[in-house]
């Protein structure tokens, strides 16, 4: 017994050996993070040392970040929840603090900027959040005020306790916009009854006591922040769009705004356009600049200055965009102008952005500039003075909705090997002659690659640069690199390299509705030369269902000249064939709201197919807000019929998913050998669906979730299994013979995995073919759960080439680590008595837990934040399977189920093997040598 | 054995007894349930403290993250390793303070209707287990990840203390040497040696030392025959081999 347990735990030993993980050395060497915070909705730039390198943005995506303004990197990021709970609705910085509205107004959190750690965090009273700023006293600002739609409420900068707490008074009816405090002890809160008056609440800063409210007509307004802006010494200072005129009020004695009239001041407006005002407040403890923007165009600003209550042109400013200017060192204003036309200069297009500029002191006493420029398509530039970009950052990027990896085109002199079986021989000679040639080509190449080697050895490490451009893009020997093709929500598509993280080339769609949906689609893979690669994208609205395709070459990101159809019906499903027309590109078919099925390419060649292959041709439909799944037959003239439908009553429960299987996915065993030396043949139904379902009713004894495994042929249910007590969120992955998923338990309050498998039993029915028509025999159906220590965000299996390699499950976690689970683990058939036939199957014996080992990150401490989707690829290699997972960050790498075992190892000790190899043979040499001078000693004697 | 579990048990009851008189009535509340019950109902605030010891708050806070239940609820960390998370309902929370340097051990917090707190070990298992934790939070950090394999490193001792290289080496040194150091030309020596050679096998039909052992071992397991043969054949073949 003593003997048995031994063996059994050396056996868990070898176990956990098998499961590969990273080794220190491995750093970096396949793998690559891209870390984004996304769209920039707030910025400052730290400007309380002169040598500061920080820029603090905080984004549409609830992050909040510090950049560095030399190289783009992050200095720290910190990610809040997803959703309004975790929203910016404001960032106000002063000195080293950064304080930060969250949650519509729930939460107020200052920031340490140089250290990224949380100063104080204040849970303030419910009431939406209209408006927050920085109050100043002598000088110097130490307080906060946030103003809700009922409260305003004024904290201390260093603790954030509160200091005074007011309503304000007529609520019900006044809608209270804007805060402003000019540093002089006093708070001043404009409301406003629209078409009516303006509401003027005066707070002394000292004990909260309103000192002054006064009302004061304006009919024509009715968005104080909008067209109004404080300016000089307290003077707010408005626009009326139907006059055309300024209004000015003084804040601190008027009662009855003055209208200037923009005519009087030779201004005109262009049609159209309602002109708006920016103006600067450098420190919150002093009074704003008695300078102020106007707009009078898109295109048109106008520098004016409030001068004794009189308006005074400086300047006009004609073609800039829309921008924001600190004007402390306003000195020379030529410089301003400069520095506004650089960013369209450089972008070189015409799109819409959003400018961060900060100005600052050289030490020649010139005026310098900083620019950061949001683009329309989320990219964000930094523009040092003279028009030199510093960087440029990729923020799409921080919403990928969906990728492929597409293998990259072979080098010239490959391409010309393959054209030559590609095409008709012509003649015995020719074709030697050209044989030839393509050999010599090959040597040529090898040489230089040889050349190139030995020069790149000579020169030290450091300066070695492989600089990757499209140009030089070449498929490697074991196709382990691969270009990345990501969609982004915001519509800009971009090619990555798989190897180094460089963007190869990006395109924007500048058409993309607000909530569309997308689906990419490899058409064309590179293995067809001369015809390039082909993707597809189909981009979908979620509201209207009418769809649109863009058609693309994902190597070098252009757009195809096959012009794809128009699609004016909405559309329910898309469906990618295995059929090929003539130029090897694969069938798309798109089924709209009428049944109807459109096909692309939509050749001769592709219709004829078609119709001879439309009895085998079935699909199916989800409609998850009436409960019903359908399965549909294609008839010859491209209309459908229905085949099968199963309803879910959607007051009880709703589908949830519905997974089929990865249709590249390779199957290399029939079954598993069991101890006793018979066979269990697997269960591999390509057409089998996993369809998930929710129960409607959320209360933790009555909520359950379901699985139901159905032909999506025959819509035969070939199991159902409901987890009772549970529920979602529910991930699922299904390969091969088996479907697992992870649910909440709402009775043990955790996270539970279970696993399906499906077996034929010991006799295989049919093992040529499978077909959905004929399975007379139901399957085996084995299930097994377990408790998982974390809840999970993803969840994806590996993939390799031939199926051989066993299998991982990549889980992404909410901490940012990807868990590499082998499937080992989760197998129905671990025993819980351990038997000689479990043992001789290398079972684990069953244990209810699994467990968390940090060796099995794949991705070490490069977490990845957010993790919304891991994406798997086959490479050339069997051992190896690409992995990338994307969520608010990219991490590429490579992962290896079951070990390297088609490559030697990185750490091969070629210096040992080879060691070893010379002593052998000198001491063979020496012994035979020895050996000899004995046999003549011998000899002689 | 039954002295040993008693004690744990008695112990659970005293606990048990402790549950019921802090009156944690809804001790089986999840939190969903407690937001669909109560969708006015009072938000709570979980507090504590995370240390790494022997390092300094301001070289790791920024990295970190408070999880409550996955990513419900997340809190961040001041510049002094404390920690709030606001709005959370009465409930049953795993709260977990992530780091990618830094590994922390979760920690399940109780919340009741009333506001009332508890925090205990997270046990998955065993859900009703309470092994009281302090609260406010203090937690501690067990050390660095490891997220790193060792390699295999290459020396001249681990070849030479390798099992098969000694049994190689050995019989190499005893066939180059012996017949250095016994003069075996000697005719005296000779007999000598083939006396001893007598007294080590004095029968030949006895079984070599070998076999025995092996026998030896297999005896030992008895009736359990299936796995006797398995580990009873490994044991021999090495020993064969010696021979």
């Amino acid at each position: 017994a003593m003997a048995k347990l031994i063996l059994l735990l050396l056996k868990l030993c070898i176990l956990f050996f098998v499961v590969d993980a990273v080794f220190e050395d491995q750093v970096g060497k396949f793998d690559w993070r891209q870390q984004y915070v996304g769209k920039v909705r707030f910025s400052h730039f730290d400007t309380q040392l002169q040598s500061s390198k920080k820029v603090l943005v905080a984004t549409e995506s609830n992050v909040f970040a510090a950049l560095n303004s030399r190289t783009g990197e992050l200095f720290w990021r910190h990610v809040d929840k997803i959703g309004p709970e975790g929203n910016i609705d404001a960032l106000l910085h002063h000195a080293q603090d950064a304080v930060l509205v969250v949650g519509n107004g729930r939460m107020l959190r200052s920031w340490d900027v140089n250290v990224g750690g949380l100063n104080w965090e204040m849970l303030l009273d419910t009431g939406s959040f209209r408006s927050a700023c920085l109050v100043g006293q002598q000088g110097t600002v130490k307080h906060v005020a946030v103003l809700k739609k009922t409260v305003i409420s004024v904290h201390y900068l260093s603790n954030g306790h509160q200091k005074w707490v007011e309503n304000l008074p007529e609520s019900e009816t006044v809608d209270y916009q804007t805060v402003y405090s000019g540093g002089n002890g006093q708070v001043f809160v404009l409301g406003i009854v629209p078409h009516s008056h303006i509401t003027i609440v005066v707070y002394s800063m000292e004990d909260g006591e309103i000192i002054k409210q006064v009302s004061v007509e304006a009919p024509w307004l009715s968005n104080i922040p909008a067209s109004c802006a404080v300016v000089g010494q307290g003077t707010l200072m408005c626009v009326d769009s139907t006059t055309m005129s300024l209004n000015t009020l003084d804040l601190h004695q008027q009662l009855q705004m003055t209208q200037i009239p923009l005519q009087s001041l030779g201004l005109e407006v262009d049609p159209d356009f309602h002109p708006s005002l920016v103006s600067h407040q450098p420190n919150p403890a002093q009074k704003p600049l008695s300078e102020f923007f106007l707009q009078l165009g898109p295109e048109r600003y106008l520098l004016l200055q409030l001068n004794n209550g009189q308006i005074v042109t400086l300047r006009d400013f004609k073609p800039v965009c829309n921008c924001f200017f600190i004007f402390h060192f306003l000195k020379d204003l030529s410089q301003i102008n400069l520095a506004q036309l650089q960013p369209k200069a450089t972008l070189g297009r015409e799109v819409k952005l959003t400018l961060h500029v900060q100005a600052f002191l050289k030490k020649d006493d010139s005026v310098g500039y900083r620019v950061m420029v949001q683009t329309e398509d989320h990219t964000l530039t930094f523009i040092q003075q003279p028009g030199r970009v510093m960087w440029t950052r990729e923020e799409a990027l921080s919403d990928v909705v969906t990728m492929e990896m597409v293998d990259l085109p072979l080098t010239g002199t490959q391409a010309e090997l393959e054209g030559e079986f590609g095409k008709k021989a012509d003649g015995l000679l020719p074709m030697v002659l050209k044989r030839l040639s393509s050999q010599l080509i090959m040597l040529q190449a090898w040489i230089a690659h040889l050349w190139k080697l030995f020069y790149d050895a000579r020169k030290p490490r450091s300066q070695v640069k492989n600089e990757v451009s499209i140009e030089n893009l070449s498929r490697d020997e074991f196709n382990l690199q691969k270009m990345m093709v990501m969609v982004t929500s915001s519509g800009k598509l971009f090619g990555i390299d798989s190897k180094t993280g460089g963007i190869l080339w990006k395109h924007y769609l500048d058409n993309v509705p607000k909530n569309a949906a997308f689906k990419l689609m490899v058409q064309r893979t590179t293995a067809h030369f001369p015809h390039p690669p082909q993707c597809t994208l189909l981009i979908k609205d979620k509201d209207t269902g009418l769809a649109t395709l863009h058609v693309f070459n994902p190597i070098f990101g252009r757009k195809s000249q096959v012009t794809p159809p128009a699609l004016p019906q909405p559309i329910l499903q898309s469906l990618l064939l295995p059929l090929m027309d003539q130029d090897y590109a694969k069938v798309l078919l798109l089924v709209d709201n009428q049944y109807k099925v459109s096909a692309f390419p939509s050749t001769k060649n592709v219709l004829q197919q078609l119709q001879e292959t439309a009895s085998s041709i079935f699909f199916f439909l989800v409609d998850s807000s009436q409960g019903r799944l359908s399965g549909y037959r294609l008839r010859t003239d491209l209309s459908t019929e229905q085949v099968w439908e199963v309803v879910i009553p959607t007051e009880v429960q709703k589908i949830v998913s519905v997974k089929g299987k990865r249709p590249n996915e390779h199957v290399h065993s029939q079954g598993r050998v069991m101890g006793d030396r018979s066979v269990l043949y697997k269960y591999l139904n390509p057409n089998l669906l996993a369809v998930v379902t929710e129960s409607t009713d959320v209360h933790q004894e009555r909520s359950f979730i379901g699985i139901l495994l159905i032909d999506g042929v025959t819509g035969r249910i070939i199991h159902e299994a409901v987890q009772r007590k549970a529920r979602g969120p529910v991930h699922v992955v299904h390969s091969e013979n088996w479907v697992v998923y992870e649910y909440w338990s709402t009775k043990s309050r955790r996270n539970e995995f279970s696993v399906i498998e499906l077996y034929e039993g010991m006799e295989l029915y049919n093992s040529t073919v499978f077909s959905s028509l004929d399975r007379p025999h139901a399957p085996q159906v084995l299930q097994q759960s377990y408790i998982f220590p974390s809840s999970i965000s993803t969840m994806e299996a590996t993939l390799t080439e031939k199926g051989i390699t066993s299998r991982h499950l990549l889980i992404g976690l909410p901490s940012g680590g990807i868990l590499s689970l082998p499937k080992m683990f989760l197998d129905p058939r671990r025993p819980e008595i351990i038997s000689e036939q479990s043992r001789e199957e290398n079972l684990i014996p069953y244990s209810p837990e699994l467990i968390i080992r940090t060796e099995w990150f794949i991705n070490y401490n490069q977490t990845v934040g957010r993790v919304r989707g891991i994406h798997t690829a086959p490479s050339g290699l069997e051992s190896t399977c690409l992995v990338v997972a994307y969520g608010l960050d990219i991490y590429q790498t490579r992962v290896y189920p079951s070990k390297q075992f088609d490559v030697l190892k990185d750490d091969y000790d070629y210096m040992l093997i080879s060691s070893v190899l010379f002593a052998l043979f000198f001491a063979t040499m020496i012994s035979k040598r020895l050996a000899e001078v004995k046999l003549l000693n011998r000899a002689w004697r | 054995m039954s002295q040993r579990g008693r004690m744990p048990l008695l112990w659970l009851f005293i606990q048990a007894g402790l549950v019921l008189v802090s009156c944690f009535t809804d001790m089986e509340t999840g939190p969903g349930a407690g937001v669909s019950t109560q969708p006015n109902g009072d938000k709570f605030k979980i507090e504590g403290r995370a240390i790494v010891p022997g390092v300094k708050t301001q070289d790791w806070v920024s990295t970190a993250r408070v999880l409550v239940e996955g990513e419900e609820y997340v809190g961040f960390l001041r510049t002094d390793g404390s920690f709030a998370v606001n709005d959370i309902p009465s409930g049953s929370y795993v709260v977990e303070v992530v780091t990618p340097t830094y590994r922390f051990e979760p920690v399940r917090v109780d919340i009741t209707s009333k506001g009332k707190m508890r925090a205990r070990l997270v046990n998955y298992i065993k859900t009703s287990e309470v092994i009281r934790q302090p609260y406010p939070l203090q937690i501690r950090a067990s050390g660095p990840h490891s997220y790193f394999m060792k390699r295999e490193t290459w020396g001249w001792t681990d070849f030479l203390m390798n099992p098969m290289v000694m049994m190689m080496v050995l019989p190499l040194l005893i066939i180059v040497l012996l017949p250095k150091v016994v003069n075996t030309n000697d005719p005296e020596m000779r007999k000598e040696m083939e006396q001893s050679m007598n007294m080590l096998n004095p029968n030949p039909e006895l079984p070599d030392v070998s076999e025995l052992m092996t026998k030896l071992f297999s005896g030992s397991k008895g009736s359990s025959k299936a796995g006797s043969s398995s580990s009873g054949s490994k044991g021999s073949r090495p020993a064969a081999k010696r021979r």
